[in-house]
């Protein structure tokens, strides 16, 4: 053996020698054993440390549809050209050799003019690129600075939303300048504007990682959460998962290649049970009523609760806010007297005012009055000595029939006080006032409130029972809330939970079975009232519009719609009336009730003036659908049929 | 001379030796190829001047040398050994006056194509003076005047090279003259005190170095102070006001740098590497490519090879190592024994410095890894010192 020889002689210095290298040869292995193979993950762990850059992909977001399927939020394909920073180095250079002087530099002094060759090289191409598509394009040297020092391993976005003509000039550029591309990316994109817009929401720049995902990145892409509306509320369904790409980077963070490590999942599909037909009937009307009309309607389908509008005057235009509002647009949004961002459908209280003698109503007939019975009416009734309450019906005499249509003061408060503020309210509760409706937008809706006659610090008195059967005082409702009610007297007294939400379906057509459906016609409660009182109050209605009532307005030929309407005073703390809001609960056919169709209005003339011919547009507009309905269902069929029949 | 070649048909070189030292130049122009080959200096080059290409012929140039050498007796040769050692001495000198000046320091004398490094000549120079001289009867060496007159030999040019300057060539010129002395028989007394002395006076500097006031400190060269604290892991501005601290502490992060992706490129090596040709850290440029393909050559080898590749080459340098010494102990006469064993020596310091920066066990110096590094100086150098010790196994003692 070699190393053996020597240790065999007699020979001391060349056996120290041996030992010595050996030993030397020995400490180095192990060393490198020790480096190699036991320590080796650190190490790997350190390079990929250092090597790569994780970058979230915000996942495609899922689209919000109406019942039918058309989409009221969508994504379109943002086109911009980003400038790779990767393929610059050279020019970098070229550019940094033209403008140094002849002497030599300090280290600070040659680090700022380098930095400024950049931005020249950068610059330039961004005015290349300019004359290519014919729209100047800026880059301040901050902004290139920023971009180069903090996110040197992604493109540098240098214009966004080109139109078609500009990509295909970008496109047909015979040299396209270096380091210059087109790339696509998705931007959320609401296809009727300011249409459902309190419902939808809007998104705010959001490059948060959501719960679940990984939480460190060291880039994000420009991603968005919803701020309000289904937006919001769904946003974890909307918005998928996010995915990972890796950036393998090298030592001066250019980008070297990257892949994708994690895909990213796009977001569900949010089904709305909103009909884009009526919903835009409903916010046309709402416009036309007044000059920027302040109102909402709800359009319920009173067999299952479905919501099929849900509008809310003045609105938004939520594509305002992507990619960020500006300071104008939002002067606009805080207004003081519009606040259109409140969705007054759900999140404002009202004095439900004349529409709520339809409880008083239940309840009269529930405590034995006969509707065929005449009362006289002086024109005014005066309860607990206080001063008198005025009607707006005329002096005479009056049956339920007639004191229902003219909407008489007199009549329901007599009749209220003689059955009593408990069965008035007793049903209210049944009908779940003064709670929210579960109309899933947190946040958004607000529960009205109930007289509670015990509890009120003052004594609970007549007067106060008496404001009560005319819907004033100590009374709060939202329009939502009208329309449950309104469908329980049309259903037959079935209080219904709103249905807002249709299903969640996953955008892949292939994963499209395992849709969630909400279920359907969800009962919260039946109104403690007889068939018979139902029937008499439904007469009532359809009385107030075919009859002459204060509903007239909303009556269509053939198409029996029924009514109630309501001019609720609002009063300062003072006491004294400052404003009207106007009403008109109404429910349509008659004969087979199915589409309920609430109106309020701000600041209105009256409910028959100002509410009830938007219910009559609203009306016809369902009359329209339901037409289109039976055409589209009966071409559809035929179609089939030729199929099987060539 | 030739003729007695001839007389002695047997095959007498050491063909083991040859074998691994073919191999290593074999593994040195590899990967030296794979260190380059995304560097764009040497990319634009033709294919003939790129530097494994030039490895491989410095190899060639060098064995041509060894055989030459291998031609004359080493005996013969050693009457040269002062014209050598002169020669290299003038050199030394000669690059104070026409050196070519790189990262402040003067290594380098242009001769037109070729740029020699003096210092490796030195080494050679160095071993075949001081084996010559030391080659006396023994008790010439136990008299003072030719102990300190080899001591004097050893001191010249590690002065001249630490001039330059060049701390890690210079140092090595220690543990060879050392051994040399050793091995000739020198009074081990005087060589324990002189080693001894050293050692406390070493130790003497490097606490002045780190811990001293200022004005008390040894004057050592900037960035020698800074690698040696660095490599002591020290902050080196421990009471400078803190933006100072700040400056200071950018500065021995870039330090340290080059250790710090060394050690990543041999950690993330792994048992078996990434493959030829694959290796990270030199195509993203972490491992500076200024120093990829000749001092930190060894750490490519460790990342695309893995501790397998570790293992052949430290297997190919004990296999030279072992062998050299073997030649050293069946050397006929105590000159060929003190040569071989100062080439042993020199090889096996600057393996060791070498490899052991790479794992930082030992500090970084300019310390190129023989037959592996980039550099023609080297590669010749290595390659006579193999001539050289393939010189005494042919002129060996029968047995």
């Amino acid at each position: 053996m070699l190393i053996f020889d020597q240790l065999k002689k007699n020979d001391p210095q060349m056996r120290t020698l041996t030992v010595v290298v050996l030993a030397g040869m020995i400490v180095l292995l192990a060393g490198l054993w020790y480096v190699q193979v036991v320590a080796s993950r650190r190490f790997v762990e350190d390079q990929r440390a250092q090597a790569y850059r994780t970058v979230r992909i915000p996942a495609d977001r899922g689209k919000i549809l109406d019942r039918n399927g058309v989409a009221l939020a969508d994504n379109t394909a943002n086109y911009r050209i980003s400038l790779y920073l990767e393929e610059l180095p050279r020019l970098f250079k070229e550019e940094w050799r033209r403008i140094r002087p002849s002497h030599p530099l300090k280290r600070d002094e040659r680090i700022a003019l380098e930095s400024i060759a950049r931005y020249r090289v950068a610059s330039n191409l961004c005015f290349r690129l300019s004359q290519i598509v014919g729209q100047p394009i800026s880059l301040s040297g901050e902004e290139f600075k920023k971009h180069y020092q903090a996110q040197l391993a992604l493109p540098l976005p240098l214009i966004n939303q080109l139109t078609p003509q500009q990509v295909a000039r970008f496109q047909e550029q015979p040299i396209i300048p270096p380091g210059l591309d087109l790339d696509v990316q998705p931007r959320r994109f609401y296809l009727y504007g300011t249409t459902a817009a309190h419902l939808l929401g809007y998104l705010h720049r959001d490059n948060q990682s959501r719960e679940g995902e990984e939480a460190d990145y060291d880039f994000r892409l420009p991603d968005y959460s919803g701020k309000v509306g289904v937006e919001s509320a769904f946003n974890e369904t909307l918005s998928g998962r996010a995915g990972m790409k890796s950036v393998l980077v090298n030592n001066l963070g250019y980008r070297q290649s990257e892949s994708t490590w994690v895909e990213a999942e796009p977001g569900t599909n949010v089904v709305l049970t909103i009909d884009l037909s009526i919903q835009r009937a409903a916010e046309r009307g709402l416009q036309a009523a007044l000059n920027n009309t302040r109102g909402a309607v709800v359009v319920m389908d009173c067999r299952d609760g479905d919501i099929l509008a849900l509008a809310s005057a003045p609105s938004f235009d939520p594509n305002r806010f992507v990619p960020r509002i500006s300071h104008e647009d939002w002067a606009v949004l805080t207004d003081a007297k519009l606040r259109p961002q409140i969705n007054r459908a759900i999140q404002e209280n009202y004095a439900p005012g004349s529409i709520f003698k339809i409880i008083t109503a239940m309840a009269c007939l529930e405590s034995g009055l006969d509707p065929n019975q005449i009362m006289y009416n002086p024109g005014y009734i005066r309860v607990d000595r206080r001063r008198p309450i005025g009607d707006t019906a005329p002096p005479g005499d009056y049956d339920f029939k007639r004191a229902f249509i003219l909407s008489s003061n007199t009549y329901f408060i007599s009749n209220g006080l003689r059955a009593g503020v408990d069965r008035i309210l007793e049903i209210s509760r049944a009908l779940h006032l003064g709670e929210r409706a579960g109309i899933p937008l947190p946040g958004q809706e607000v529960p009205g409130s109930l007289p509670k006659p015990g509890e009120k610090p003052v004594e609970w008195r007549e007067g106060d029972t008496a404001n009560l059967c005319i819907g004033q005082g100590f009374l709060d409702v939202t329009p939502l809330q009208m329309a449950v009610m309104t469908a329980a007297i049309a259903n037959g007294g079935k209080v219904l939970w709103p249905r807002l939400v249709d299903k969640l379906v996953p955008q892949d057509p292939l994963m499209a079975g395992q849709a969630w459906v909400y279920e359907r016609a969800r009962v919260r409660g039946t109104l403690p009232v007889s068939q018979r009182t139902l029937g008499i109050i439904r007469d009532a209605m359809r009385a107030d519009v075919e009859e002459g009532g204060t509903g007239k307005a909303a009556r269509i030929p053939g198409y029996t719609i029924s009514g109630k309407t309501g001019t609720a005073q609002v009063t300062d703390p003072r006491g004294r009336v400052v404003d009207h809001t106007t009403w008109f609960a109404s429910f349509a056919p008659f004969e087979d009730p199915r589409y309920v169709v609430l109106v309020m209005v701000e600041s209105g003339v009256s409910g028959g003036n100002t509410c009830a011919p938007i219910a009559r547009e609203i009306f016809e507009a369902i009359r329209k659908r339901d037409a289109g309905f039976t055409l589209s269902s009966a071409q559809g069929d035929s179609g089939v049929h030729g199929r099987r029949h060539p | 001379m030739i003729g007695k070649l001839e007389q002695d048909q047997r095959v007498r070189l050491d063909w083991l030796q040859i074998i691994a030292v073919l191999g290593l130049l074999a593994v040195g122009a590899a990967f030296i190829h794979s260190a380059t080959a995304t560097n764009e200096v040497f990319a634009s080059r033709p294919w003939f001047r790129q530097p494994f290409f030039l490895h491989i012929v410095y190899g060639l140039v060098g064995l041509a040398a060894a055989t030459v050498v291998c031609m004359a007796d080493y005996r013969w040769l050693a009457r040269w050994s002062l014209v050598a050692y002169w020669a290299c001495m003038l050199l030394l000198l000669g690059v104070f006056v026409v050196g070519k000046e790189v990262y402040g320091a003067r290594r380098w004398i242009d001769f037109g194509p070729v740029q020699i490094q003096p210092s490796e000549f030195a080494k050679i120079g160095f071993i075949f003076m001081m084996a010559n001289f030391l080659s006396r009867p023994l008790d010439e060496l136990r008299q003072p005047g030719v102990f300190w007159k080899a001591i004097g030999l050893m001191l010249l040019p590690f002065l001249l090279i630490l001039k330059e300057p060049d701390l890690g060539s210079a140092l090595l010129f220690l543990p060879v003259g050392l051994v040399m002395l050793w091995s000739a028989g020198a009074p081990q007394k005087w060589l324990i005190k002189l080693v001894g002395g050293g050692v406390v006076l070493i130790t003497l500097l490097l606490v002045d170095i780190l811990f001293a006031p200022p004005s008390w400190r040894f004057k050592l060269e900037d960035y020698q102070r800074r690698r040696l604290l660095v490599y002591f892991g020290m902050n080196f501005a421990a009471n400078a006001p803190e933006a100072e601290r700040a400056r200071l502490r950018r500065e021995q992060r870039a330090h340290s740098y080059n250790v710090e992706q060394a050690l990543i490129s041999v950690g993330s090596g792994g048992w078996l590497g990434k493959g030829w040709g694959q290796g990270q850290q030199i195509t993203l440029g972490y491992l500076p490519r200024a120093v990829a393909h000749n001092d930190f050559i060894f750490s490519v080898i460790a990342e695309e090879k893995g501790f397998l590749g570790s293992f052949i080459v430290i297997s190919l340098y004990s296999v030279v190592l072992f062998t050299g010494i073997r030649n050293a102990a069946q050397a006929r006469d105590r000159l060929g024994r003190l040569l071989a064993a100062g080439v042993v020596t020199l090889l096996f310091s600057q393996i060791f410095i070498n490899i052991g920066m790479n794992i930082r066990i030992m500090p970084v110096t300019g310390v190129p890894l023989p037959l592996l590094s980039s550099g023609g100086s080297s590669v010749l150098c290595s390659l006579i010192a193999m001539g050289l010790l393939q010189n005494i196994h042919l002129y060996r003692r029968n047995y």
